[in-house]
């Protein structure tokens, strides 16, 4: 671990009028983390993004950033830098300029600040292009410029704002590996906010999860994936079968749920929840499509679900299965492609099964809206 | 509280010392050059015409006679109307509407054709040729129009000339120069409102609607006049607060006995030094002025947001 | 087909109608700048002469005009900018409920008359003096009664809504993220302002500011009020011209039509200029085709305009340095003295032929008259009879039609005469 900076959110709630747009969130990221909030539009994490950076207080609680409330700071005054969505690049200014404008308003000479300008162009890989306008770069090198300016300014703290959004996808994934390369070498505290959780997952140290407000989860990428808290995490995050059900029986941190169309199922309790189901509570079971194959004849019913294929697609690298679920949902099954012609035929009613440990269950909630 | 609350958001925004010249500089307008002058000439206008030692003295009181003088004249029975001032009242206000019809006619078919052909060099052109009256002087345009009406003018020679005339006709005290020079002296300011919004009409609308078997009038009863209506009433709004305001045009086009009412107030303020009564009339223009067009602008459903775009 | 040719004709007679009356009325008088006749007029055209111009610049009223006018004009220029742009901002950040109240009253202005907005300055300054105990002869009862701070005042107080609605149309384009950009990266406000916002809004500065000068430079209806005593371009313009008039006034309108176009020309080619390059460097247009014109002048007929103004201007003014219409008035003279003179020969023509009736009437006279009569007699011959007589037989109008071959043999008969 690096030392970098600690940033602390301490019981934040944010409101404008009448609408909360962040309601207590406590969000404590390690110093030299690169830490995600991961949320559908509108959740409110650009709200946190801003009173981090300053340009708004918390109606309630404090922001920490090394230990010191922030209370009353203003954004120029904050050891952060925040990376727009939008980018604002200066039009107006020469990309030097644009980088080392940070020091201009610090008083620093001309000279001083073209030195470090070209020292960060060489670190970006865009050396000997201070003198153009940032309208005649392409998408990715003002990208890598914005960068370039926020980390001019030694911030301990990085802010990115959805930076990737308006690139195409295979710049896209290629400006994700950049990004963490930066931070490794850096060795600064990225705070990261992202809509895509492909890029949350590969990047982050941590993620926070956030939906209408609240966070629903922070952890590891990994942790969320294959141990989602509830199931807005559960849903928003890759792609999940949901059951619905009652909880029939609980052993340890294992339960059985009875669902309408595929009888009893047996999954363990997400660990976040373990403890807070009971029998007889509604609950939902959830199974990633690469965790489902097709049943052996002799499978444990408690882990096989039967139904009706309504459509196959072939994606290359897999076969996606769709069939008929509960209550309309339906059912995505993901099969390797190892060289079979297909899967399953439209209509035919197949068995799948599962590992009871793949599956989580967990009360049922909120589902992430497609 | 909720007020404090704005005022800490913007000096949040804009900074302590930002936020105080901004505010500054905007109050400095709206109360000092706007507000207060307004309000002091309201406050003037119901005053008596006092030497300056009785000012403040028990004569002076507040009275309703600046007023009265406009309907009654000098009559202090208030059976006689002053019908010279009533008249010309009457009179600005009916040519200044009929000067904005004029102009709105004459000006339409120009905005659109200029706003429907964009780009092309020739439009260009007019649009050069279009701005360049614009900057020369009122007072020089109104004196251009004078050597075309004059007795011995430009209009008089030609019509003589070709004999459509034996006698030069008058034209300054028929008051035809005067109406011809508040058309031309604000015309500009009815076509380009107008231009602005037509250019900004999608032309596939057009198209489309042709398309579809509109005739030529419908197209401009249904799509263009419902979309040029704010540029068409913010420039009425111009032309007829500007031609009812005018007192150049009818200082040097006018007849010498045909006056406009800002002619009455300037008389009032620099020939019979009476301020308060000037000061009345003025009340009496601005405030009749404004009734028209808010009452122009609630028939045809614009509002202020439209005016000056 | 042929409904399409009717509307292009209509279409093309309605331009050139309205395109008379737009610019017919300042050709007719930037014409009559140049005629010597004493009334501007352009028939009939007596000479081409520069006299007016000489005129104009001879005259001191206008001169001080002219100064007070530029005066005032950077005073309202600075005045309404900076009020225009704090008022565009504040609307850009100002409560949604309270925008549109705001809006109409820093738009307001443009809709009070000018003679409104004229007297409420006035009125209120004399007022403020008062209030605040100015005695005559006080720096403030000085201040509050000078006739450029009212006037600057007076104009600015709507001018600034007109720079207003040019900064509104550029803000609209304004990232607010820039500005946040720049706090977030350690400026403070007024380094954002200076070097953010600024930046950005120069154009619109530069358009507003030249906006502001030319409208206060030719307001007439506030500025009648609050000049007091000074005197500006156009309350100098204003008196003269209902005065009485004369043509050094079309010739300064002339010179103002021809630097309004200049401007405008001069504009519309750096617009065109900046169009191509652009165009150069997205490759549509190949970069160097002109032969024979240079670079800016390529695809650009108003900078091509530009340069033959340009040269006609030199070329006039060329010829006012060498040029002297002193030979055509004198034929103008006495082109006038012949029609005085056709006119007297007609009257003793009518008076002969009276005579004569009366001769025959009388038949006992003898027919002596008739030959020696019309040296005296006779309208004229009346008027110059005790000069004639008193002097010598070379009166100044020498009723000698019949040696003179026409109007030069008159012109020159009397300076030959005298010379020998």
């Amino acid at each position: 671990m690096s030392s970098g900076v600690a940033v602390d959110l301490e019981n934040i709630t944010i409101r404008f009028g009448d609408f909360t747009a962040v309601k207590d969130a406590n969000v404590n990221i390690n110093g030299g983390d690169f830490f995600s909030f991961l949320g559908p539009s509108g959740c409110g994490k650009t709200t946190i993004l801003r009173a981090v950076s300053g340009f708004l207080e918390p109606s309630e609680g404090r922001v920490l950033i090394g230990g010191n409330d922030m209370a009353g700071i203003g954004p120029n005054k904050r050891p952060t830098a925040l990376i727009f969505q939008n980018l604002a690049l200066f039009p107006l200014m020469k990309v030097w300029e644009n980088i080392s404008f940070s020091m201009e308003v610090a008083g620093a000479s001309a000279a001083e600040r073209r030195k470090r300008a070209d020292e960060l162009l060489d670190m970006i890989a865009l050396g000997g292009q201070g003198d153009k306008l940032p309208s005649e770069l392409s998408g990715g090198q003002k990208q890598r410029v914005a960068i370039a300016r926020a980390l001019c300014a030694n911030p301990d703290v990085l802010l990115l704002d959805e930076p990737l959004s308006a690139l195409d996808l295979k710049l896209r994934q290629h400006m994700r590996t950049e990004l963490r390369e930066i931070q490794q070498r850096v060795g600064i505290t990225f705070i990261y906010i992202t809509h895509d959780q492909g890029e949350a997952l590969t990047m982050s140290d941590n993620v926070a999860v956030m939906k209408a407000g609240v966070i629903d989860q922070i952890d590891t990428g990994h942790n969320i994936y294959d141990d989602p808290a509830t199931p807005f995490v559960a849903s928003f995050v890759g792609e999940n079968n949901v059951f619905r059900g009652k909880v029939k029986s609980i052993s340890g941190n294992e339960a059985v749920i009875t669902t309408n169309r595929s009888g009893d199922l047996l999954s363990r309790i997400t660990p976040a929840q373990v403890g807070k189901l009971a029998v007889g509570d509604d609950a939902m079971m959830f199974i990633r499509p690469e965790a489902l194959e097709l049943a052996p004849r002799d499978a444990d019913s408690k882990t096989t679900i039967s139904a009706n294929v309504i459509n196959e697609e072939f994606e290359g690298n897999s076969f996606s299965v769709f069939l008929q679920g509960d209550g309309g949902k339906q059912i995505k099954m993901s099969v390797p492609n190892l060289g079979q012609d297909r899967i399953s035929v439209r209509g035919e009613n197949l068995s799948l099964r599962y590992d009871a440990s793949n599956a989580v269950t967990m009360p049922a909630g909120e589902l992430a809206s497609e | 509280m909720k007020k404090k609350m704005i005022f800490s958001d913007f000096f949040k925004n804009n900074g302590v010392v930002m936020g105080c010249l901004l505010i500054g500089l905007v109050s400095f307008w709206l109360i000092f050059l706007i507000i207060l002058p307004q309000l002091s000439m309201l406050d003037y206008s119901f005053r008596f015409n006092l030497p300056p030692a009785e000012v403040g003295g028990p004569k002076d009181v507040y009275t309703l006679s600046n007023y009265e003088h406009l309907i009654y004249g000098s009559d202090t029975t208030h059976q006689t109307y002053n019908t010279v001032d009533l008249k010309v009242f009457v009179r600005t206000i009916i040519a200044a509407m009929l000067v904005t019809i004029f102009n709105i006619f004459l000006c339409y078919p120009l905005a659109y054709f200029l706003g429907q052909s964009k780009g092309s060099g020739f439009v260009r052109l007019l649009v050069v040729l279009l701005i360049i009256p614009y900057w020369i002087n009122e007072i020089l345009r109104a004196f251009a129009l004078r050597i075309i009406f004059g007795d011995s003018g430009l209009l008089n020679e030609a019509l003589m000339f070709l004999h459509l005339t034996s006698e030069p006709i008058d034209f300054i005290r028929q008051d035809i120069a005067l109406y011809a020079g508040l058309g031309y002296a604000y015309i500009l300011l009815m076509l380009f409102p107008m231009y602005n919004v037509i250019e900004s009409l999608d032309r596939n609308q057009i198209e489309a609607a042709r398309d579809m078997g509109a005739s030529w009038m419908r197209i401009h009863r249904r799509i263009v006049i419902p979309h040029a209506k704010p540029g068409i009433v913010s420039g009425a709004t111009m032309v007829f607060m500007l031609s009812a305001g005018a007192l150049a045009a009818p200082q040097i086009l006018g007849g010498p006995s045909s006056l406009w009412f800002t002619q009455l107030v300037y008389q009032w303020f620099n020939d019979s030094l009476n301020w308060q009564q000037g000061a009345a009339y003025a009340i009496v223009l601005l405030a009749s002025t404004i009734i028209i067009v808010l009452t122009v602008m609630k028939i045809f459903k614009v509002n202020m947001g439209d005016i000056g775009k | 087909m042929s409904s399409a040719n009717l509307i292009r004709v209509a279409l093309g007679a309605y331009l050139l109608i309205f395109f008379s009356y737009l610019l017919g009325p300042l050709v007719v008088m930037s014409l009559t700048a140049f005629n010597s006749s004493s009334f501007p007029t352009v028939s009939p055209w007596a000479c081409f002469s520069f006299e007016w111009f000489d005129v104009l610049f001879n005259d001191k009223h206008i001169r001080d005009g002219i100064y007070y006018s530029i005066v005032i004009g950077i005073g309202t220029v600075i005045l309404s900018v900076s009020m225009g742009l704090a008022a565009s901002i504040v609307l850009t950040q100002v409560w949604p409920k309270l925008r549109s109240t705001y809006y109409t009253m820093i738009i307001a202005p443009i809709l009070i008359p000018g003679v409104v907005l004229g007297i409420s300055t006035l009125v209120f300054w004399d007022r403020a003096g008062a209030l605040l105990g100015a005695t005559d002869g006080s720096f403030l009862h000085g201040l509050f009664h000078n006739g450029i701070f009212l006037t600057i005042l007076g104009q600015s107080s709507f001018i600034a809504s007109y720079a207003m609605l040019v900064f509104v149309a550029r803000l609209q384009r304004f990232d607010t993220g820039l500005t946040e950009a720049a706090l977030d990266l350690g400026a403070t406000h007024t380094q954002a302002f200076r070097k953010i916002l600024l930046p950005f809004m120069r154009p619109a500065i530069a358009s507003a500011s030249v906006l502001a000068f030319l409208a206060s430079f030719e307001n007439y209806n506030t500025t009648t009020f609050t000049i007091i005593d000074y005197k500006t371009l156009t309350t100098v313009l204003a008196q003269k011209v209902r005065l009485g008039i004369n043509p050094s006034i079309s010739s300064l309108a002339f010179i103002i039509i021809v630097l309004t176009i200049f401007a405008a020309l001069a504009f519309e080619a750096a617009n065109r200029n900046k169009e191509r390059k652009l165009a150069v460097q997205q490759g549509k247009v190949s970069a160097n085709k002109s032969g024979v014109l240079p670079g800016f002048m390529t695809g650009n007929p108003a900078a091509i305009l530009l340069v033959l103004l340009a040269f006609v201007v030199i070329v006039l003014v060329g010829t006012a340095q060498k040029y002297s219409p002193e030979a055509c008035k004198v034929q103008v003279r006495e082109a006038k003295q012949i029609e005085i003179q056709q006119r007297i020969k007609e009257l003793r023509e009518a008076r002969r032929i009276k005579d004569e009736a009366r001769a025959a009437e009388e038949a006992e006279q003898p027919a002596q008259a008739p030959a020696n009569a019309p040296q005296n007699s006779g309208a004229f011959g009346n008027v110059f009879a005790p000069g004639n007589l008193s002097e010598e037989e070379a009166p100044k109008p020498d009723p000698a039609p019949s040696s003179g071959t026409g109007a030069f043999g008159n012109v020159f008969d009397p300076n030959n005469l005298n010379s020998e």
